[in-house]
């Protein structure tokens, strides 16, 4: 499995610590951050592959961070989470261009099938787009 | 509800009398008034007819006997004494003045009493009496002119005369006046078959016989006489009695009118109204019974329409709030539970790395792990379904023939009805219009209903399952099951969250809560009853949505 790089966004310390261990073990890089503006502001700097966000957060919530990582970065995959009864959110959220939205609680494994098809995603993605870029530069005239 | 029928039965109670007071009352009272004005009207027409007729007859009577008189006292006035001494003379002015039959006899008689001549049909009778002791004969010598009361006299019938004497007193001519005559006067004074009308004399003696025989006078024509004056008149309960005095209040003429007599007109006129009256009344109490019980039994619908409509919105009230409520808790409880799973998943991440040489109870720690994320899982359905989110709402509905969705549904479970021995009986109607909805979700509540009315029937049930289109073009489904049906205390409960009567571990009690909620998501609503057979019937009613109507 490749490695890749997923930023866990809550504001539940227990959450995002539990989650960063587990993740770590199984072979992620992972960051995290406690709200909406400290993720933007990780994802300018560092390269960040999925983002594991969630809905309900006090300030900045899910949804708007969603909205500005979105014309921040559009490549990044973001899998929303929420222990929410608003399925409207979730819907809201797919079509701000979400990758997928879970309910808590979810355990490890499909959490981490997730993220690998986000990620699988996002690569796909990233491909398509080198390989136009190759094709670009290929067809320049010398 | 026995205070309620009272009460219903009060209402209309009151609108009968309301009725009652408005339509039978004045009728009533008009017709009333009516009788009595008519009646007072009739004895005061009465009365003034009496008086008229009297003063009339009065004048008729007057003017005959003045006649007489002024025809008798002329022939004395013409003729001497000698002249009519001589019987042939009598005999020829009696012809001459009797050409009506007025008179009965004329007779010329001395101062001495004497009788010298007698025309008349009494000849042997009277010829030769002798007339100085009669009363009348004195009382003519006194005044010149008499008419006397009725007498027998010699011939022995009553009659009365008229007589004068000449100025010089030395015979007196005298005239029987024909009875039958002089009564038939008074024939025409006749008020009605029981009036009366006849003449007195000053000592109450009858002078004409009394047109309906009778002999004596009654009190009240007696106190009449006691009237000197002119004329006056007496009413009572039966008759109105009037007189006046004639011949210079030597006779009094009465006429007596029956009341009823004169009623009679008025009476049938009376029954008439009093009849119509009764009809009137009789058809605007029948009316108003009609009108009283439909508008009592009209209030009382509209009062139970009420009351259900109050209830149904206790019940949608109630189950909005439960539905937040609900949510409330399953939000609070999956992120704890998340942490649960997370520390569990934790655990199961590390043990792997254990030496199980040095870890005893390695698998039992493993199994332990996977027992606690098991049941989080457990409790993590139950919120999740609570919150429906298993229930995704799809934001793209579909054209769905309720039918085949219903027999879809059916098939799923036919089997094990099958082995139940149940039968299910399909009374689709083949029209029902397809309608925009969310099929998936829609067969969940079918097969909740269809699967609740397996588990009540038991061995050998029935269950009828129908659909149809409503008068104002909704859908209505109907499951009907042969169960015992549902207690009455559970009916208000049964849409509820985790109400079951199943046993323990059965059933989550979200079932029903879940059709509710998808229904009234879908725009519908759906009820429970108690069959009148014996089974409960849970009935679902959807709009019909067309395409490109949805929302």
């Amino acid at each position: 499995m490749n490695e890749f790089c997923v930023l866990v966004v809550d504001d539940e310390d227990e959450f995002r610590e539990m989650t960063s261990k587990i993740l770590t073990k199984r072979g992620l890089i992972v960051m995290s951050a406690e709200s909406g503006e400290k993720a933007l502001e990780i994802l300018e700097h560092k390269r960040i592959d999925v983002v594991l966000l969630d809905v309900k957060m006090p300030g900045m919530d899910g949804i708007e961070t969603l909205r500005q990582i979105r014309s921040l970065k559009p490549l990044v995959e973001v899998l929303l989470l929420t222990g929410h009864a608003s399925v409207e959110s979730g819907i809201e959220g797919m079509k701000l261009g979400a990758f997928d939205y879970l309910m808590k609680p979810i355990e490890t494994d499909p959490l981490l099938e997730k993220l690998e098809e986000a990620y699988e995603k996002k690569r796909l993605h990233q491909e398509k787009i080198d390989q136009a870029l190759l094709k670009k530069h290929m067809s320049m005239p010398l | 509800m026995e205070r309620k029928r009272n009460y219903y039965t009060t209402i209309t109670k009151r609108l009968l009398v309301a009725f009652f007071c408005l339509s039978v009352v004045p009728i009533a009272c008009f017709a009333w008034i009516m009788k009595g004005s008519v009646e007072e009207t009739n004895i005061i027409k009465l009365n003034e007819l009496a008086t008229s007729t009297i003063e009339h007859r009065a004048e008729v009577i007057t003017q005959f006997l003045k006649d007489k008189i002024n025809t008798l006292s002329m022939l004395v006035t013409l003729y001497s004494e000698d002249y009519f001494f001589n019987k042939e003379n009598v005999e020829k002015v009696f012809l001459a003045m009797n050409s009506k039959g007025d008179i009965v006899d004329l007779q010329v008689i001395d101062v001495t009493g004497f009788q010298h001549a007698y025309v008349g049909p009494y000849r042997a009778k009277i010829e030769g009496k002798k007339y100085d002791d009669a009363p009348w004969f004195r009382e003519t010598l006194i005044s010149g002119v008499h008419v006397s009361d009725v007498f027998m006299g010699f011939r022995n019938t009553p009659h009365f005369v008229v007589a004068v004497t000449d100025p010089l007193k030395n015979y007196v001519l005298r005239a029987t006046i024909n009875s039958s005559i002089f009564n038939s006067l008074l024939h025409s004074a006749q008020l009605g078959p029981h009036g009366d009308a006849f003449i007195v004399n000053r000592v109450g003696e009858l002078q004409t016989p009394s047109l309906l025989g009778k002999t004596d006078l009654s009190e009240t024509d007696k106190t009449l006489l006691a009237f000197e004056n002119n004329s006056s008149s007496i009413i009572t309960s039966t008759d109105i009695s009037a007189t006046r005095s004639i011949d210079n209040g030597h006779w009094q003429l009465v006429v007596t009118a029956n009341i009823a007599d004169s009623l009679h007109y008025y009476l049938r006129l009376r029954d008439k109204i009093i009849s119509i009256v009764i009809a009137i009344s009789l058809i605007s109490m029948i009316a108003a019974t009609f009108v009283s019980l439909v508008l009592s039994k009209n209030i009382e619908r509209a009062d139970k329409e009420y009351a259900t409509l109050g209830l149904q919105f206790v019940q949608v009230e109630k189950m909005a709030t439960v539905g937040r409520l609900a949510a409330g808790i399953a939000h609070e409880i999956n992120n704890p539970l998340q942490m649960i799973t997370n520390q569990a998943g934790w655990i199961s991440e590390l043990l792997p790395d254990e030496d199980p040489t040095l870890v005893k109870n390695l698998g039992e720690y493993q199994k332990a792990v996977q027992q606690i994320k098991h049941h989080v899982q457990r409790a993590g359905t139950i919120t999740h379904r609570l919150l429906g989110f298993s229930r995704k709402m799809s934001s793209q509905q579909e054209k769905v023939q309720v039918n085949e969705l219903l027999l879809e549904t059916v098939s799923f479970v036919e089997r094990q009805a099958g082995y139940d021995n149940i039968t299910i009986v399909k009374n689709l109607d083949n029209n029902l219009p397809g309608t925009m909805t969310d099929g998936p979700q829609l067969q969940q509540v079918f097969l909740n209903l269809i699967n609740n009315a397996i588990d009540a029937v038991g061995h050998g049930g029935k269950i009828e399952l129908s659909s149809k289109t409503s008068r104002d073009g909704k859908l209505v489904l109907e499951f009907a099951d042969s169960g015992p049906g549902i207690k009455p205390e559970n009916i208000k409960q049964i849409f509820d969250p985790f109400f079951t009567t199943k046993d323990p571990g059965k059933g989550t009690g979200l079932g029903l809560y879940i059709s509710y909620d998808i229904i009234q998501k879908l725009g519908g609503s759906i009820t429970v009853a108690n069959r009148k057979g014996g089974g409960a019937i849970f009935t679902i009613v959807l709009p019909v949505i067309s395409f490109g109507e949805s929302k």
